[in-house]
């Protein structure tokens, strides 16, 4: 075995070694990154390198569309958009069976077109649509487990922080990027629907039907959805066509969502102070986990591993699906174990390259990546919306995690369809932005 | 220490609002560029003043992300061993970050230094770009003062205890 394996083998034990140790996983990829660097070069050009990566992530133009990302849904949340939308939604089809649960779905599918977080999305739902689910009996596994899958459409619906990571970290077009999660993000919440209709169906009991309201009632709760619908089109629609480019785009989102809701008088100054102080918290958590990305990177470029791994993989007489499967596994275990952004972060560097190299589509395998990480966001170990559902709706993790299991299988099923059949994700990026 | 901890915690809030103020800023000057572009009236120099101010945005969010926990780490293995191991585990991670911060520091006033020498400049506005490194230095100062107060908060508990017993 080469010095650079088994140094590359080192890196990794003590890089999974400080996670374990509760080191911040940005600063333990820095720290990590840096060690393999200096051992492969030498200390002097490792010290270059970690100042110029941290200082080059920072002054990056292309990076600034996180943090105003960020802000856009942030400042939908603090506004209580969620609350209008789901008020839409539950006035639409609160009467059929699991209505309030299937309205959470669509309230949070709408919600998604201005917050690219789930666990903010997570959150604010479990603060608007619990208790009205507790109103009308439901059971608690599929109240909370609902709202805690929901919250998982922010990993794939546009404006995706996930997605927007994938395309910076593999140079690929955010706006196609958003345009091909928007089906798959559409199958997936249609896959949430027909689990709740099913669940409610076999169990009646579990979610029983609120009272219905009239069209004029469903006609007046609508204009939040038009208001949500048109600064979505406004912002993919004004990078689909080239008038912005993401970081634009980001700006425009976040003025427009502050806009609305200022005209609407419904964001007070403490509520925009607020989503500014979220907005910098996560921003801050982001940038670190790219610059311990970036120190990382340039290890494994030195020690050419992913290129290694991926020539060894593709020379296997092995179809490229099962290839495709063994990637998705370590991401299903990685994203369950380490916070699933932060395993992204890490991990699509490295398979990246294999992808290319076996033919597969980038804008695909960021799907796929999305895919893996709502999975990974719900289940055990580290699943990231079942604790802050848990905490906000007082109902013990172990409820929230039974009802989340029967969209797990749901999930599973359409990460197979996407994996089978990827011109659910490429047909619209080809369509509109050849 | 009293007062160490409020200066901490003084200065990773001026940064805060620096920051926040920052970000305000750009979105405001993004938005007049891409409504003014449409006017055939851009404002040429958007590209390298977002740049410059969202570097300082993002730097000087930082020691607050850190302050107010929003930093990701695996805290449910830690939180499996004893009371004594998490201690030590706790200021074992505190005093690494503080390591890796400190090297961040030195290196990023030692690249500031190379620019101002070069006389690095961006190319439109010719603006210096020296003090884009020396300004993330300041914030990762800051963020060693950070970590250097969780270290000493933790031991003094332990002092605390001691005292106590």
């Amino acid at each position: 075995m080469s010095t650079q394996i088994i140094i590359t083998i080192l890196i990794l034990l003590l890089l999974f070694l400080l996670f374990a140790s509760g080191l911040e996983i940005g600063f333990s990829m820095l720290l990590a990154g840096f060690l393999g660097y200096a051992f492969l070069t030498n200390f002097t050009a490792a010290l270059n390198l970690v100042a110029l990566d941290v200082f080059r992530v920072f002054s990056s133009y292309g990076y600034l569309v996180i943090p105003l990302f960020v802000l856009m849904g942030q400042i939908g949340a603090s506004a209580g958009m969620a609350r209008s939308l789901y008020n839409f939604a539950y006035k639409l089809i609160g009467h059929i069976p699991g209505g309030l649960a299937i309205g959470t779905v669509v309230a949070a599918s709408a919600f998604k077109a201005i917050c690219g977080s789930s666990v903010a999305t997570a959150a604010t739902f479990a603060a608007v649509a619990v208790p009205e689910m507790d109103r009308y009996d439901y059971d608690r596994r599929i109240s909370t487990g609902t709202v805690a899958t929901v919250g998982t459409l922010g990993v794939i619906l546009p404006p995706s922080v996930v997605l927007i990571i994938y395309g910076i970290l593999t140079e690929t077009s955010i706006g196609k990027l958003f345009l091909a999660g928007i089906l798959p993000g559409i199958l997936v919440a249609f896959s949430f629907v027909i689990t709740i209709y099913g669940w409610s169906k076999v169990n009646p009991n579990l979610a029983p039907r609120a009272q219905r309201s009239t069209w004029r009632e469903r006609i007046t709760s609508s204009l939040p959805m038009i208001w949500i619908i048109g600064i979505f089109v406004v912002v993919v629609g004004g990078l689909m066509i080239g008038i912005f480019v993401p970081t634009e785009a980001g700006s425009v989102g976040a003025f427009a969502v502050f806009f609305l809701v200022a005209l609407k008088k419904e964001l007070t100054f403490k509520g925009l102070v607020e989503s500014i102080s979220s907005t910098l918290g996560i921003a801050g958590m982001m940038l670190i986990l790219l610059a311990g990305a970036t120190v990382l990177g340039h290890f494994f470029a030195v020690t050419r591993m992913p290129f290694i791994m991926a020539d060894w993989l593709s020379a296997l007489s092995v179809h490229r699906l099962i290839i495709m499967m063994f990637i998705i596994v370590v991401f299903l275990i990685g994203g369950s174990v380490i916070e699933d952004l932060a395993f992204t972060v890490l991990a699509v560097p490295i398979f990246f390259p294999l992808t290319l190299k076996l033919g597969f589509d980038p804008l695909w395998f960021g799907v796929i990546v999305c895919i893996t990480n709502m999975i990974g966001i719900i289940i055990p170990p580290m699943a990231m919306n079942v604790f802050v559902v848990s905490g906000i709706t007082h109902v013990s993790i172990g409820t929230v995690y039974k009802g989340c299991y029967p969209y797990i299988v749901g999930l599973g099923i359409c990460l197979l369809i996407i994996l089978l059949f990827p011109e659910i994700s490429l047909w619209l990026p080809n369509l509109l932005m050849k | 220490m009293k007062k160490a901890v409020d200066v901490i915690k003084y200065l990773s809030r001026s940064m805060y609002w620096i920051s926040g103020t920052a970000i305000a800023f750009i979105v405001v000057l993004t938005v007049c560029d891409v409504i003014l572009r449409r006017f055939r009236m851009p404002i040429s120099c958007t590209y390298e003043i977002v740049t410059f101010v969202g570097a300082i945005a993002i730097a000087l969010a930082i020691p607050y992300s850190t302050l107010i926990g929003s930093q990701i780490s695996m805290e449910f293995i830690t939180d499996k061993v004893s009371g004594h191991w998490q201690k030590i585990l706790y200021l074992t991670t505190r005093c690494l970050g503080l390591g890796i911060f400190i090297i961040l520091t030195w290196r990023l006033f030692i690249l500031g230094n190379n620019f101002k020498q070069i006389g690095d400049v961006t190319p439109i506005l010719e603006i210096p770009m020296y003090p884009v490194p020396y300004i993330i230095g300041i914030a990762c100062i800051t963020e060693c003062f950070v970590l250097a107060h969780s270290i000493f908060l933790e031991l003094a508990k332990t002092e605390d205890k001691t005292i106590k017993r």
